[in-house]
């Protein structure tokens, strides 16, 4: 590997560990500016197929497929009072690992993929809920930052045990 | 000693506990016990009296379009294969090898003309039939019989597309069953010819299934509360906009609340023959000024219309969603999304992003439900609701009269704020419990 592809893969994965911190410190204002205005954001629907057939999830159907207007409206909304289904707010621990730098040009753009483990827990419930998936995103550069521009999120669960998505992937 | 003369559900035997039930389960005087949320015998009891009796959903038709398609499903916590066969006959069987108890198959779907059990390698045709066995004439002879060796069919009948299922040899046609409830499904499922897109969504909320229902069956008060965020983003009018309307009510426990007028088509406006063609003229009328359609059918598929204004733009979604019961305090639930075959690409593609918006795992209106349904049952566990008898109050709406001019069957009332399809769907539950 290259010394610049090494430095690359460090850049986004401090970008992804950047990216946790702000979620799970529930600064979702902070989190959005981190979103290009082309952004696609999608969590497709995982299935059972019979063999190896791939893929295994749904290119029709999404547990989210938001563009940038639709995550806004969602940041918009936990900041009402009516968000009861963050109120309070869940405490969550965002693990990123398996960071590999897919296609990358330098202060243009980059394809990252990376695993997530997402651990859950509300208010004094004993039970956690754990989401386990693959990222696979796109950057832009722009204005000097990288911007993600699109995020797939393959979740390892066809039946998501979790009460509900209020949470972001 | 400390004395305790307060009831104990785990020493009443099953006829106590019914009994026990209709002392204490009173539709007609608006009194619903907690307990009946999470308690385990009652969940057992209902197991075998409500969902090994009743008709329960499957899927759509249009998940199986082509000869040979199968999908896996549950009945009534049983898995069962549906196959469309090579006569084009759509098939419902247990999924268990009749050789050993095998599973046959674990995929959510796919297309093949037999099914091959991992044991022992018996063979079966997606008619049901056996049509092989390893080694057959060496093992077993000539006296093997075959034709006695198929799978276990299960009654299956549908409407409008909707496949239904029942354990139950003896129960009364889906139809019937349906009865005057189908008046308002076919402007649920078939005002159009209606197609499931993609798979299902499935996830798990530590709730008793009956919350999901109660909250879909008749509550729409809920709304201006729970879902209060949705007016402030705009994407309804006001909080109160969920109280115009109707509520309705027929028999067998099924009801809807029907959101009405609307200034604005709901559908696609290029279809509008197709849904004459399809509704009757009352059907069509109601359509044309539907705003939303909340309801369900009895015991576990909920049903949704909903029109928002998703990104300046008004869209409606149509769905429908089963509370799975996997144990007294949890259920999983599955959504399918339902549209107009003939509909515009970007029309059921904007449709369908309302759906995941607004009432997928991370749907701006479900993820508040999830919140509500998961606290409730919690508060109904264990032996202390029972002990000092917590009831919740269902009295709203008791002081009114259904209207009788309405141009739909049922028993109806002109406002959507009242709580007499909640009563209606306890009665016909409590009936059941004690069938």
């Amino acid at each position: 590997m290259s010394l610049e592809k090494m430095l690359a893969t460090y850049e986004f994965e401090q970008w992804l560990y950047k990216e946790a911190e702000l979620l799970d410190h529930i600064d979702f204002d902070g989190w959005f500016s981190l979103m290009h205005p082309s952004l696609i954001y999608q969590m497709p629907v995982r299935v059972n197929k019979e063999g190896t057939e791939r893929p295994d999830y749904a290119e029709d159907m999404f547990s989210f497929n938001d563009d940038i207007d639709l995550l806004s409206l969602r940041v918009e909304r936990l900041k009402t009072d009516y968000a009861w289904a963050e109120i309070p707010p869940s405490r969550t621990r965002r693990y990123v690992s398996n960071v590999k730098l897919a296609d990358y040009v330098p202060n243009e753009k980059a394809s990252v993929n990376s695993y997530l483990l997402i651990y859950r827990s509300r208010s004094t419930d004993i039970h956690h809920d754990l989401i386990s998936g693959e990222r696979r995103d796109e950057f832009l550069y722009e204005d000097g930052v990288w911007k993600l521009s699109k995020r797939v999120f393959i979740v390892d669960q066809t039946t998501l045990n979790t009460r509900n998505l209020a949470i972001f992937v | 000693m400390i004395k305790t003369t307060t009831k104990n559900l785990e020493e009443m035997t099953q006829k106590e506990t019914i009994g026990y039930l209709n002392e204490t389960v009173q539709p007609e005087a608006g009194s619903i016990p907690a307990f009946i949320l999470a308690d385990p015998k009652i969940y057992d009891i209902e197991h075998k009296k409500v969902f090994m009796k009743t008709w329960l959903f499957i899927g759509h038709e249009s998940e199986t379009p082509n000869k040979n398609d199968y999908m896996l499903r549950d009945l009534a916590g049983y898995s069962i294969i549906i196959t469309r066969d090579s006569e084009n006959e759509i098939r419902g069987f247990y999924n268990m090898c009749t050789h050993r108890g095998m599973k046959l198959c674990r995929a959510d779907k796919g297309n093949k003309s037999s099914f091959v059990c991992p044991y022992h390698g018996f063979n079966f045709k997606n008619n049901g039939d056996l049509i092989g066995v390893p080694l057959q004439k060496d093992i077993y002879g000539t006296d093997l019989d075959k034709s006695k060796l198929g799978l276990h069919k299960i009654r299956i009948e549908s409407y409008k597309g909707l496949i239904f299922g029942t354990w139950n040899e003896e129960a009364e046609s889906l139809s019937d069953f349906l009865g005057d409830f189908k008046w308002y499904l076919d402007i649920l499922a078939g005002r159009a010819e209606m197609e499931v897109l993609g798979p299902p969504q499935r996830f798990i909320i530590h709730s008793n299934w009956k919350v999901g229902a109660d909250n879909f069956v008749g509550d729409s008060y809920h709304t201006m509360v729970t879902h209060g965020s949705i007016a402030k983003l705009g994407m309804v009018p006001s909080a109160t906009y969920s109280k115009k309307g109707y509520q309705i009510h027929t028999m067998n426990g099924h009801g809807l609340n029907l959101g009405t007028p609307n200034p604005d088509f709901a559908f696609p406006e290029e279809l509008k023959s197709e849904y004459q063609s399809n509704l009757t003229n009352k059907q069509y009328d109601v359509l044309a000024n539907l705003k939303n359609m909340i309801g369900n059918i009895f015991p576990n598929l909920s049903f949704l219309i909903s029109h928002t204004k998703v990104k300046g733009q008004l869209i409606s979604n149509t769905t429908v969603r089963m509370w799975r019961p996997i144990g007294p305090d949890k259920m999983e639930v599955i959504a399918w999304f339902l549209v107009e075959k003939n509909a515009a690409d970007d029309w059921k593609k904007r449709s369908r992003d309302s759906f995941i918006l607004t009432f997928s795992p991370s749907g701006i209106f479900e993820q508040d439900d999830t919140e509500v349904f998961t606290d409730i049952t919690a508060a109904a566990s264990g032996p202390m609701p029972v002990m000092k008898e917590l009831v919740y109050n269902y009295t709203m709406g008791m002081h009114r009269e259904p209207v009788s001019d309405f141009t739909g069957p049922g028993v109806v009332y002109d406002d959507k704020f009242t709580e007499a399809n909640q009563r209606n769907f306890y009665r016909y539950w409590l009936d059941l419990m004690n069938e």
